[in-house]
């Protein structure tokens, strides 16, 4: 089974300095992740997400900062209204929701951020690659 | 004001859809299904529900052109019909019927496309005739 | 005549003298239907009112008001139609102050066809047959006993079809945007049938319905290769009520939640972690 290829938004105040939390305190995580540091998880789109999708990524998380901490004070409401949307649509589309991740991680959290790529890494891993899945039924 | 709709049958291939003109104040606005029309019903591809964009488009031909000296210049429909007359007639009588062959359009009437191939094989004399519609 | 076909044309002829035109459906000499501005100048066009098949009328208003802001009109509007009109005055699409609606409420017969759960209008003053209750929506019912597997399945053979009309689009009243995602390339890419897969023209779509689609169906009814896409707005709009207490088309003023900051105990229902 090939590797899962998983690609990270990450917010560039929280998150993206809660991975960097986690690589000074030298915390092991899979290294699966390519890491994409967005402004705010806000700027994450639906369409981007179904296009990294779409360009053979098997999981997508969104990272951002906790509510209520978002530099941009509500940029993150946007992520945490359109997400759960989106993983409906996935899932009415018969696509796993849990494929993609949403969550919020500080910049002072690198544990969790390395727990959170650890675990979402392995539920990846227990899927199938998403590109088997998206080919048209022969018939 | 005024808005009314206009049936009329899609210009763009053999299928014939119709679809509805929604003309506001005299001028065509868009396109809407019609939703009992019997080839159609209610649907359209993406060609008919753009067949209203070349209406008022700025590159639509509006006349005949003659290229005079390498420039496309306007003409009259009796000028341009006189000169393709002439010169399918030169060609005819310098290099045979079967030099000219005829491309009917889905965009004309079947009694239009029908007259097309007779004058293709009565009045030409060639059977070199096809349709646009072999998409 | 129909019997409320007689009484819309009654309340018709009422306020008409009031207004610059009223927005109904009118048939033409050839028996076929399509929306139509009757005006107090043209009186005998009244004679033409027809009620079915439905259209896509929120659409018209809005194509009026462009070239007439101040007009004063009248319109006849269903259930989907009022909540069609009252989500695009949320997006300042058009403007309602000077309009007046004439509710039609529809038949069991014509709610079938629709699967639709609110044939009955809320906001109209007036109002012309009796209301009846929502019908049940067998597809969408069927379509979520399945299972993930069973779901893609079912799209893969639905989609397949798809010959990228954007018909859906078009005919939507919900789908006012002056720029479009799904004409970005970036996102819905051209020049393959069956489009690649994962479906991205779909499943923008789906997502730019929320909290928008008010379940007329008209997307369904155009398609021409008959993809039941609505199965999924309504799902969602079902997800919307759930995490952010919104529904299409029943109050005025309340925002949608595009429009809205999260209130304490809104992330709770979305599922997210918090």
């Amino acid at each position: 089974m090939p590797e899962p290829k998983i690609i990270g938004f990450l917010c560039n105040w929280c998150s993206y300095r809660g991975a960097d939390t986690a690589g000074m305190a030298r915390l092991k995580y899979p290294p699966n992740v390519k890491i994409v540091r967005v402004p705010c998880s806000g700027r994450v789109s639906p369409e981007l997400v179904l296009r990294t999708f779409r360009e053979g990524a098997d999981g997508v998380m969104v990272l951002g900062c906790h509510i209520g901490d978002c530099h941009y004070s509500t940029g993150n409401h946007r992520a945490a209204k359109r997400m759960p949307v989106l993983k409906k649509v996935l899932e009415y589309s018969g696509i796993d929701p849990e494929r993609l991740c949403v969550n919020w991680v500080s910049a002072a959290e690198g544990e969790r951020f390395a727990k959170i790529i650890t675990d979402f890494t392995e539920t990846i891993r227990a899927l199938p690659p998403l590109t088997e899945e998206m080919t048209w039924t022969k018939g | 004001m005024e808005y009314k709709n206009v049936l009329t049958t899609c210009p763009f291939c053999g299928t014939g859809c119709g679809f509805f003109l929604q003309v506001l104040d005299g001028k065509i606005v868009g396109v809407l299904p019609d939703k009992k029309h019997p080839v159609s019903q209610g649907s359209l591809c993406v060609k008919g529900w753009n067949a209203h964009g070349f209406i008022y488009h700025e590159d639509r031909l509006k006349s005949p052109l003659i290229r005079r000296n390498g420039k496309l210049v306007e003409a009259s429909w009796d000028e341009a019909i006189e000169l393709v007359a002439t010169r399918l007639g030169e060609i005819k009588a310098k290099h045979g019927p079967d030099s000219i062959a005829l491309l009917a359009s889905a965009k004309a009437t079947n009694e239009e496309n029908y007259l097309f191939q007779k004058f293709g094989r009565a009045v030409i004399g060639t059977n070199n005739i096809d349709h646009c519609a072999r998409l | 005549m129909d019997q409320r076909l007689e009484a819309l044309l009654q309340t018709i002829q009422k306020v008409l003298p009031d207004v610059d035109g009223i927005i109904g459906l009118k048939v033409n000499a050839a028996g076929h239907i399509a929306p139509h501005l009757f005006r107090k100048e043209a009186p005998a066009e009244l004679d033409g009112l027809a009620i079915w098949p439905k259209y896509p009328t929120p659409d018209t208003l809005r194509l009026i008001q462009k070239a007439h802001p101040g007009a004063k009109l009248g319109m006849v509007v269903r259930g989907c139609e009022e909540r069609g009109v009252v989500e695009m005055f949320k997006h300042a699409q058009v403007d309602l102050s000077n309009i007046s609606l004439i509710g039609l409420q529809c038949t069991r017969e014509e709610a079938e066809f629709c699967r639709c759960a609110k044939p009955y209008t809320a906001h109209a003053k007036l109002t012309v047959g009796e209301p009846i209750e929502g019908v049940p929506d067998p597809v969408t019912e069927g379509f979520l006993a399945k299972t993930r597997e069973e779901r893609l399945e079912y799209w893969k053979e639905q989609l397949v079809r798809c010959i990228k009309c954007y018909g859906c689009r078009n005919v939507c009243p919900q789908c006012f945007c002056n720029v479009c995602a799904l004409e970005d390339e970036k996102w819905v890419g051209t020049g393959w049938l069956p489009m690649p897969l994962p479906p991205m023209y779909h499943l923008v779509r789906s997502m730019h319905m929320t909290a928008k689609c008010v379940a007329c169906r008209e997307c369904e009814e155009v398609c021409p290769a008959d993809i039941p896409m609505a199965i999924q707005y309504r799902l969602i709009a079902g997800d919307v009520k759930e995490m952010f207490g919104y529904e299409t088309g029943v109050s005025m003023d309340e925002k949608p939640p595009q429009l809205l900051v999260l209130a304490e105990g809104e992330f709770e229902r979305t599922g997210l972690p918090h």
